[in-house]
């Protein structure tokens, strides 16, 4: 009789197992293709404090910029074009707007619908000109945005601060956290173990687990209890220590990239931990996922994908996107 | 006993896919209520979301489990979980519950998804100004 009130919208989770060192691993063209991140997270079990060479690498994540009410046709501007986007490494990302409700507008190091790498796009052509008096005439679009670039050049630094010059902008470095759980119930998980037949959890079960770290959820709930039922999933076991470090801001691919290099070499000494967990979370209102590939915001806006890194260099990756979002690549 | 100097063969590649397979939903949800000095335990949260969905939906039709995964009694948010066939039950009853012990009351839904790690990755609340 109320069928349609059980309906929930879709879900899609998309799981990959493979091995760093294989030669066709795509793990570098999934944190590159993936343009806009908002939060990175770092669980290590039977860890304490973040290594001297990690906490390096994660404060040197790349400053980004807030820059206030930026007309779009300003990212055609010559000089602009010439020294920083067609340099690559240039992200930007309409702040504040809500793709549900809102006009929201991106740059990405790869533009389909105008592609500013395009030669037809050279300052001196027609299509550029039409392009630009379109955006300045007949669709002036402004808007906050945050700014974030690799760094690539002295002329790129150059032109990205003439631009900056004329508008409000702020700089704003990514904010990092970290602390340390104790005597926590952790699942053991076994690289082979992908669906989690015998020697894992089942995928959906980890992520909740990871979840549940990251909401600050308690994992030792009764089946009796009123308020709460939820527990750690087997096979666990429990870990005396774990460390939980997150870093949030408009954080570059390139960064993160950096990042899962040095937690590759976490292992390169012996550790008792078997695995650890790097999610990536994009924004919400981003209007892309993966590459091109449009997202939208319906119920949740997700936008992530976890890895989780094992001793021999095996790693699984595991990618979540929106109930109405193209499947990840 | 394994010699330590024996490596694990590595991986080979793998992928699935997970359309639908996810069990349960789960809610960012903060109470607004008209006496903003007014407080009320997880217990007491608990049970007011019970009766609001006992009292849109009957004994029967409200009878259904949901969590209440974590609390926050000092700003009144939580996180519920809740299984893919009462989301929308759930959802409404916290829509029209209006009132807590006789006094104005409304519950915000700030974020709902099939997972819970997307609750802790919230953009939108990214404040930089």
């Amino acid at each position: 009789m109320y069928q349609e009130l059980d309906k929930c919208p879709r879900s899609l989770l998309v799981c990959e197992k493979s091995n760093f060192e294989h030669e066709k691993s795509r793990h570098d063209t999934h944190v590159s293709k993936h343009y806009f991140n908002h939060k990175v997270s770092v669980v290590i079990p039977e860890c304490g404090a973040l290594s001297s060479r990690l906490a390096s690498v994660i404060n040197n994540f790349s400053k980004y910029f807030l820059v206030k009410n930026l007309p779009v046709y300003e990212f055609l501007d010559k000089d602009f074009l010439k020294n920083v986007v067609w340099n690559g490494a240039l992200y930007a990302l309409s702040y504040k707007t809500s793709i549900d409700q809102d006009n929201t507008i991106a740059l990405l190091p790869n533009i389909v619908t105008i592609d500013l790498t395009n030669k037809s796009m050279d300052p001196e052509g027609k299509r550029y000109q039409r392009v630009l008096s379109g955006l300045k005439e007949r669709v002036p679009l402004k808007s906050d945005f945050l700014l974030g670039r690799h760094n690539s050049g002295a002329d790129g630094d150059r032109a990205l601060q003439s631009l900056l010059s004329r508008y409000q902008w702020k700089e704003h470095r990514p904010v990092v956290s970290s602390h340390t759980l104790k005597d926590l119930p952790c699942p053991s998980l076994h690289a082979l173990d992908l669906r989690g037949d015998q020697r894992s959890c089942d995928p959906h079960s980890f992520l909740e687990w990871l979840g549940a770290v990251s909401a600050g959820v308690s994992c030792d709930n009764t089946a009796a209890s009123f308020l709460s039922t939820y527990v750690c999933p087997e096979p666990q076991t429990l870990v005396s220590q774990a460390l939980h470090c997150t870093v949030s801001g408009l954080l570059l691919p390139e960064d993160i990239y950096s990042l899962l290099q040095e937690l590759r070499r976490y292992f390169d000494e012996p550790k008792f931990t078997s695995w650890l967990s790097l999610t990536v979370h994009g924004f919400m209102d981003s209007p892309v996922s993966w590459g091109d590939a449009e997202h939208g915001f319906h119920k949740g806006g997700e936008n992530f994908y976890n890895l989780v890194l094992f001793k021999n260099q095996d790693y699984w990756l595991h990618m979540g996107t929106g109930s109405h979002d193209r499947c990840p690549p | 006993m394994r010699r330590a100097d024996i490596k694990d063969e590595p991986a080979t590649y793998e992928r699935l896919v997970y359309k639908n397979t996810s069990v349960y939903h789960y809610m960012r949800i903060s109470l607004v209520l008209e006496n903003e000095s007014a407080t009320l335990s997880a217990a007491q949260l608990k049970q007011l979301i019970v009766s609001g969905l006992r009292d849109l939906y009957g004994e029967v039709g409200g009878a259904f489990p949901f969590d209440l995964l974590k609390f926050d009694e000092s700003t009144l948010t939580g996180v519920l979980r809740v299984y893919n066939s009462g989301l929308v039950k759930l959802w409404s009853a916290l829509t029209l519950l209006g009132s807590y012990q006789e006094e104005l009351c409304f519950f915000r839904v700030t974020q709902v998804s099939p997972f819970l790690l997307t609750l802790s990755g919230n953009s939108r609340e990214l404040e930089l100004d």
